[in-house]
Formats: C-alpha cells, sequence, structure tokens
C-alpha cells in the first residue's frame, strides 16, 4: 500500500510543517496571525472530525453543532468550577462521545437520509434548548481572564488539529479504514462479505464526535466570554462540511485546504464587506455547493487531466 | 387557566405549524429539496405584511393573496436561480446539497433583513389584535380563529388540487417516479419549478400570520424546526398528514406547558421527533405517501 | 418509419454502450431486438425515447430527427415506451396512472374513449381501477404499464422486455394482445426481449445485438430455424449482415 519510502517523506514533511508552525509565536508575536492560525487549527479539527464519519464512512451527519457545543458547555461548566483545564478538556470530549452514545447509537440505525435528517433536527433542537435555559453570557472568572495568554491557546490547537490528522491517517490506512470506506460504497455488498459495519460507524462516529467536543473545549478555553448559545449555532453544523467538501472529501488534505481557503476568505470579507459580510459568504457557499461539488482536490485532478492530454 | 384553555392554544398553535410546515414537506416530498432556509423565507414574508401594514395599512389577512402572488415569484426565481442546478444529482446528494445551499441562503436572509431592517422586533397589529370570542370561559381569539380557518382551507385546496386536477396528479407522479414522468410527455423541469414556487407562496400565507405575533431577522430557524419536525411526524410525502401532525404537536405542546412550564415548549417537539425517528421512521399516520 | 443511423451512446458520461447502431422499423412492422443481458437493448430504446442522447449518429421518425428533442416531444410524435421494470406511479390507482398516460394534448381529449377500449384488451384493470399499482400482481402491472402507453395514442411502440418475471402462458396472452392491436390500430412496435421464441413467432424481422453492436439481422422465422440467434447468445459473433 504505502511504501516506507513514501511515508517517511510525507512523515518529513508534516513534522517540518508542524515545526515551523509552532515555530511561528516565537518569532512574530503578530498577535492577529497567531489568532486567524488558531482558528484555522480548529476548523481543521473539526473537518478532520466530520470526514471520519462523512466523508469515509457515508454517514452525512449534519448535527455538528450539537456535539461542539455540548463539549464547549461541558469544558467551560467544569472550568469555571474549579477543574484545572487539562481535565476539564477532556470533559468536553466525552461529553460529546456521550450524546453520541445516547443519541447517535440508536440514530445510525436509519437508513440514508433520515441521518442526515435526524442528526440536523438534534442540533436544531440543542441551539433552541440551550438558548431557553441558558440566555446568557459564559463568563470565565476573572483571574482567568486576567492571566489570558494566547500562547498555551495556540498550541493546544495546533496539538488537536495534529493529533487529528494523525489520527486519520491511521485509521484511514488501516483494514478499519478500508472497512469504513467498503461501508460507505456500498453497506449490503459490504454485510455480505463479513464487515461489521455497524460496528465501523459506530467507531467514526465515536471518533468524530470525541474531537468535535475536544473542538468545542477549545473553543471554551479560547474565548474569554461568549454567548452560552454560540459554540451551538448552526454554523457549526455547515462550516465543517463545507470546508471538507470545498477541501475534497474522503481525503486527508482536503480539511486542510479547505480550512485554509475559508479561514482566508472569511477573514478577508470580514475586513473588506464588514456589515454584509455573511451575506456575500452566503453567496458563496451557495455557488461553491452548486459548481464545485468535487472540491479542491477535483479542480487538482481536472488540471492535471487536462496538462496530460494536451501532453498527450 | 384551566386545561381546555391550553388545549385551544395548542391547536392554534398547531395550525400555524402546520401552514409552515407545509411548504417544506412539499418541496421535499416532491423533490427530495429539503429548504432549511424556508423559515427565513416566512421570515421575509412576514416582513413584506409588515410593511404592508405599517405603510399602506392593509390588514396582514388580506395581504396573503399579495404575499402569495409575491413569494411564488420569488420561488420561481429562487428555483431558476438555485434548487434547478440541484435536479441533476441523485437523491442522497440532492438532500445534502439542498441543505448546504439552503444553508448559504439562511445567512443571506438574515444577514440581509439585519441590514435593511435592523434587529428589532416588530408586529402587525391590526384591530382585533387583542379580541377574542368567549364561549364558556374559553378565549377564542380572533386571530387564532382565523389562523386554523386558513390552514383547514390550505390544506382541503391543496389535496383538491393534488388528487382531482390533472397538474395536481402529474406533480404526485413526478414525484413518485420522474423518469416515468417523463416518459409520459410531462414536463419535469416545468413541474418541479411550480412546485417549488408554490411551496414557497406557502411560506407567504405562514408569513402573513406570523406578522401578527413578533417579527425579526432571527425568527426563522425556530419556524424551520417546527416544519423539519412536522416532516417527520408526518411521514415524508405524507402531505395530508401535516395538518394532523401539526395539531397534535401542538396540542401535546400545550399540556407540556401547563404541566411543567413555559421553558420547556421546545422540549415537547424534541422528545417526539426523537421517538418517532427511533421508533417509526416512516411517520405517525397511516397512508403511504399522498404524493 | 423509424431510422436509427450509426449511433453511439455512452452511459454516465465515460462508458460506452452502443457503437454504431443501425437498424430500421418500417410502419405497421413488428421489429424485434434481441440479445443477451447487457448487449445494450434497453439502451436502444432509451435513445429513442430521448432518455438518452447518441454522441453520434441520428435517430428520425417520419422525418424528425428524435435525437434533438426532448423526451416530452417525442411523446407528441406518437412514440411511447413501455419501459424497463414498468415504471408505473406505484401510490397512484389504474386509473390515474392511465390517465396520466394521456397527459399530452390530443390523447387528453379523446382519453375517456381510450380507457374504455384498453378496459377492453385487458378486463382485470377496469376491475382494479380505483387500486394503488403497487398492489397489482407482475402481470397485471405490466398489462397497466402497457395500458398507460396506449393511453399517448402511439403510432410506434417501443417495448422494453415486457416478459420479465412473468409466466410463459401470460407472456404468450400479452403477446397475442400486442399483435391484435398492432394490427387492428395499425401501431408500429419495436420490442426488446430476452425470450427469444416467444417475439420471433410474433415479429416480422428481428436484429441481434451483442454488446452494443448489432451482430445479425434478418426475417424473423429464418432467424429462428437459424443457429445465428444461438451464436449470439453463446458469443460467437458472425460477421454483419443479413442472414438468409
Amino acid at each position: 500500500m504505502i511504501s516506507t519510502q513514501g511515508a517517511w517523506k510525507k512523515l518529513s514533511v508534516a513534522a517540518g510543517v508542524v515545526a515551523f508552525l509552532a515555530f511561528i509565536p516565537t518569532v512574530m508575536s503578530a498577535h492577529y496571525l497567531v489568532n486567524v492560525l488558531s482558528l484555522f487549527f480548529l476548523y481543521v479539527t473539526i473537518a478532520q472530525a466530520w470526514n471520519i464519519l462523512g466523508g469515509y464512512t457515508g454517514q452525512l451527519n449534519v448535527g455538528q453543532a450539537a456535539f461542539f457545543g455540548i463539549g464547549a458547555l461541558a469544558t467551560r461548566l467544569t472550568w469555571v468550577v474549579g477543574l484545572p483545564f487539562y481535565l476539564a478538556f477532556p470533559v468536553g470530549g466525552i461529553s460529546a462521545l456521550l450524546l453520541a452514545g445516547l443519541i447517535g447509537l440508536p440514530s445510525l440505525r436509519l437508513r440514508g437520509h433520515y441521518f442526515a435528517i435526524g442528526t440536523f433536527a438534534l442540533a436544531i433542537i440543542a441551539r433552541i434548548v440551550i438558548g431557553n435555559i441558558l440566555p446568557g453570557v459564559a463568563l470565565a472568572p476573572g483571574e482567568y481572564a486576567a492571566n489570558y495568554s494566547l500562547l498555551p491557546r495556540y498550541y493546544l490547537a495546533l496539538s488537536l488539529a495534529f493529533s487529528v490528522t494523525l489520527v486519520m491517517h491511521l485509521v484511514v490506512n488501516s483494514k478499519l479504514g478500508l472497512g469504513m470506506m467498503t461501508t460507505r460504497d456500498d453497506e449490503e455488498a459490504a454485510e455480505a462479505i463479513g464487515v461489521n459495519t455497524f460496528k465501523l460507524k459506530v467507531l467514526a462516529f465515536a471518533l468524530s464526535s470525541f474531537f468535535t467536543g475536544l473542538g468545542g473545549g477549545f473553543f471554551a478555553f479560547y474565548y474569554i466570554s461568549y454567548y452560552y448559545y454560540v459554540p451551538f449555532d448552526l454554523l457549526w453544523c455547515f462550516e465543517p462540511l463545507l470546508i471538507t467538501f470545498v477541501g475534497g472529501v474522503a481525503t486527508i488534505i482536503g480539511p486542510i485546504l479547505g480550512s485554509i481557503l475559508f479561514v482566508a476568505l472569511k477573514e478577508t470579507f470580514a475586513l473588506t464587506f464588514g456589515e454584509i459580510s455573511v451575506l456575500i459568504f452566503g453567496v458563496v457557499f451557495v455557488f461553491v455547493v452548486l459548481f464545485l461539488p468535487g472540491g479542491l482536490i477535483s479542480l487538482s485532478e481536472k488540471f492535471r487531466r487536462l496538462l496530460h492530454k494536451s501532453v498527450v | 387557566m384551566d386545561v381546555a384553555q391550553f388545549i385551544i392554544y395548542g391547536l392554534i398553535n398547531g395550525s400555524l405549524y402546520g401552514l409552515v410546515a407545509l411548504g417544506l414537506a412539499l418541496a421535499f416530498g416532491i423533490m427530495g429539496y429539503l429548504n432549511i432556509a424556508h423559515g427565513d423565507l416566512i421570515m421575509l414574508a412576514a416582513y413584506g405584511s409588515f410593511w404592508l401594514f405599517k405603510i399602506w395599512h392593509v390588514d396582514p389577512f388580506i395581504s396573503i393573496p399579495l404575499m402569495m402572488v409575491v413569494m411564488f415569484a420569488a420561488g420561481a426565481v429562487l428555483y431558476v436561480a438555485v434548487f434547478s442546478h440541484l435536479s441533476k444529482f441523485p437523491i442522497l446528494d440532492r438532500l445534502k446539497n439542498s441543505i448546504l445551499v439552503s444553508f448559504g441562503l439562511m445567512m443571506v436572509f438574515t444577514n440581509m433583513a439585519t441590514v435593511l431592517w435592523t434587529a428589532d422586533e416588530r408586529c402587525t397589529t391590526p384591530f382585533y389584535s387583542g379580541m377574542v370570542i368567549d364561549i364558556a370561559g374559553i378565549r377564542l381569539p380572533y386571530i387564532g380563529l382565523a389562523t386554523i380557518a386558513l390552514a383547514i382551507i390550505i390544506t382541503l385546496a391543496l389535496h383538491v388540487f393534488l388528487t382531482k386536477t390533472y397538474f395536481g396528479k402529474a406533480i404526485r407522479a413526478t414525484a413518485q417516479d420522474w423518469e416515468a414522468a417523463e416518459l409520459m410527455g410531462i414536463d419535469v423541469a416545468r413541474t418541479y419549478l411550480f412546485s417549488f414556487a408554490f411551496a414557497v407562496a406557502t411560506a407567504g400565507i405562514a408569513g402573513s400570520v406570523i406578522s401578527t405575533n413578533v417579527v425579526s431577522p432571527s425568527i426563522g430557524l425556530d419556524w424551520t424546526n417546527y416544519g423539519l419536525i412536522l416532516v417527520i411526524l408526518a411521514g415524508v410525502g405524507n402531505i395530508n398528514a401535516i395538518l394532523p401532525a401539526g395539531l397534535l404537536l401542538g396540542v401535546v405542546e400545550a399540556i407540556s406547558v401547563y404541566l411543567a412550564g413555559v421553558p420547556y415548549t421546545g422540549v415537547a417537539g424534541l422528545v417526539m421527533f426523537v421517538l418517532v425517528l427511533m421508533l417509526r421512521p416512516q411517520g405517525l399516520f397511516k397512508g403511504r405517501a399522498a404524493l | 418509419m423509424l431510422e436509427i443511423d450509426k449511433i453511439d451512446v455512452y452511459h454516465g458520461g465515460d462508458i460506452q454502450a452502443l457503437w454504431q447502431i443501425s437498424l430500421k422499423v418500417e410502419d405497421k412492422e413488428i421489429v424485434a431486438l434481441i440479445g443477451s443481458n447487457g448487449a445494450g437493448k434497453s439502451t436502444v430504446l432509451k435513445s429513442i425515447s430521448g432518455l438518452l442522447k447518441p454522441r453520434k449518429g441520428t435517430i428520425s421518425y417520419g422525418g424528425i430527427r428524435l435525437d434533438k428533442i426532448p423526451p416530452q416531444k417525442i411523446v407528441e410524435i406518437g412514440i411511447c415506451m413501455v419501459p424497463e421494470g414498468r415504471r408505473l406511479f406505484p401510490d397512484m390507482s389504474v386509473l390515474e396512472n392511465l390517465e396520466l398516460g394521456a397527459y399530452l394534448g390530443h390523447s387528453r381529449q379523446a382519453k375517456d374513449e381510450t380507457i374504455s377500449w384498453v378496459y377492453e384488451i385487458f378486463p382485470v384493470l377496469k376491475e382494479r381501477a380505483r387500486q394503488a399499482a403497487r398492489t397489482l400482481s407482475g402481470g397485471e402491472q405490466q398489462m397497466l404499464a402497457i395500458g398507460r402507453a396506449l393511453m399517448s395514442q402511439p403510432k410506434l411502440l417501443l417495448l422494453d422486455e415486457i416478459s420479465l418475471g412473468l409466466s410463459p402462458l401470460l407472456v404468450e396472452t400479452i403477446y397475442d394482445v400486442i399483435k391484435r392491436i398492432s394490427e387492428s390500430r395499425r401501431i408500429t412496435i419495436l420490442a426488446v426481449e430476452q425470450n427469444v421464441n416467444m417475439i420471433l413467432e410474433l415479429a416480422n424481422r428481428a436484429y441481434i445485438i451483442e454488446n452494443g453492436h448489432i451482430v445479425g439481422q434478418g426475417d424473423a422465422n429464418a432467424l429462428l430455424e437459424s443457429g445465428a440467434v444461438k451464436d449470439a447468445y453463446l458469443g460467437i459473433t458472425p460477421a454483419q449482415g443479413e442472414v438468409q
């Protein structure tokens, strides 16, 4: 499958990139760049998390916001009442995992569009319930705000994005990953050849929700104060989806490429369009969905084929 | 307030939910497009009624025919510009892409409304706003009664249209097998266009009614939510069951508020939704897809 | 007259299904298109009815180019297909399915008359008029599919594997009806079949298709007696041309 030489090359490139990224804040104390990159890492994380269930196992989870939100909520609440952050952080991941177990397990039995609708409605309902029960602002207590330091947050985000990518790489290139992709392509056929599709779907859902929850935990750490409903906002359902599709579904590099483009666009629009930036972004969103169904990866494919044709 | 009053309110709310969900159910049942911006289209229509009322003193219920025409046109434009491109995708991709695309539209609509009209809450206040008919101590608000009547009329009219007219039958046939419909000489593209535009036109009705209550850029999502819940409760494609499902939800909601209080309003819908999805995903109501 | 001239047809973008297919059907003929599974028979019919468009070559009927117009126009011209697998509208009644067959202009006006006629030739449909199509038996569904196609008052009827899943007796009955209506109403028939014997008895002429190519053609009786048909099914490809 992967030649050892190819694997070493890939590993060294990845290590180089990570080292470079880790190095950045030490030379540039440019807050803006460090902030943008932190968000970029967050998006990579949740996009990769979505991709493991959606792109590789074929289960369209349109309700990621519920898991992201729960992770943020659990982490913020436990952290604020005194649990040290290094414990509160995994609590976020675990609570998302629990939610997945509660709702996710039965919902995985749903075929086709019901899973997408079900998870989506779950996210809407979570959003509305949170808006009703906790309409206020989640405030970090004074000492946390005073001691706020960007660096640990940057490195947490970087490690999170790196870990999720690494886990993805390992799973996808293993027998598990093969089983997942087979399940995605033709569930009945997979069952027929002895693949335990349910177990794989559960595993993918678990990984997906856990990392999404951790992403939420990071959100609660990164932002000092925010309305409780913000991490439950439906945006968190669609942005990872869009990012993955733009970048290239069912690839490891897709969510990364997509996140780069996404963050770059968002920042540019916010700066250029101000009030109507969301509107413009929505229009671009619509365009991308309609006219770029294969994502950026397919663009590079088409480009390569064009080159090939002109040469041959 | 005793239970009977709550139930009346439940029926009124349920009728409104039914009106809201009709458009969503139509687009989804006929074409497989889940338009989650439906609630925002209702929001825009509500603003339309509001401005008609504010500037030209048009009664919101009187404005319904006009709003239907306007929204029909808007729906046609929306279809041609956006949703028609989805018809080339197979069914599961249609669902996913329509959700994505309509999410983009949601962003456009809410941002647009906020920029144009600010986030302030508005509502139309026709003279009969607070008025009720009092029967044996039970209060029946004029607006509520009108809502119930509207919901019943529209549902019946739709049923007659789909079952007794040729074009209506063509729509149902297209929903069941669009390739076979093409072989019959039915213009599927035109059928889709009309169906989608009509689904958006129903948003004009719901929006006008809602304008008497609360109008602001952020109300869209709540209504889409109700629409989704009803689509699942009724069973995908079962248009006839949408209003009954709405009434059921409304009453269950009212009773749960009676028992547990207002903050738990959304919970009734949540619980019913989850239960139906887990235990009976084809919907609560008998009769296969009436489409 | 239906004339297909050297068409190349592709599936799903890049997969070629038909190579240089040519065939003719004169008015009032019954022509069979036979071949084994996956040979491309249905693809030919789909190309005629407009669901697929050929990349090369032409299809014309009575001088009108079919490959340039949408499926609705093709039905208007008088060509109707009974699709593979029947493709009835499952939740609509027998009557509604028939009514939808007469959707277009002129056939809509004659609808009631045509329905009476269809009930005459397939009496069981009248019995089941209000039943949902999905509740009918296989044979009844096939009759409904044919009846529905007849509602558009076609001049050319395309039959796609109507014997599939039916008992031989039923198939014989249905083909008897087809023969009768073809003669009484002067309807041209192009029938695709795997059940070779049945259709060759009925048809005037036949074409043999294999792997997307026409590999033989000729008088139906002659083909029935010669070994060419057997050869085609066993994968032995004779040279193109008439078989005596």
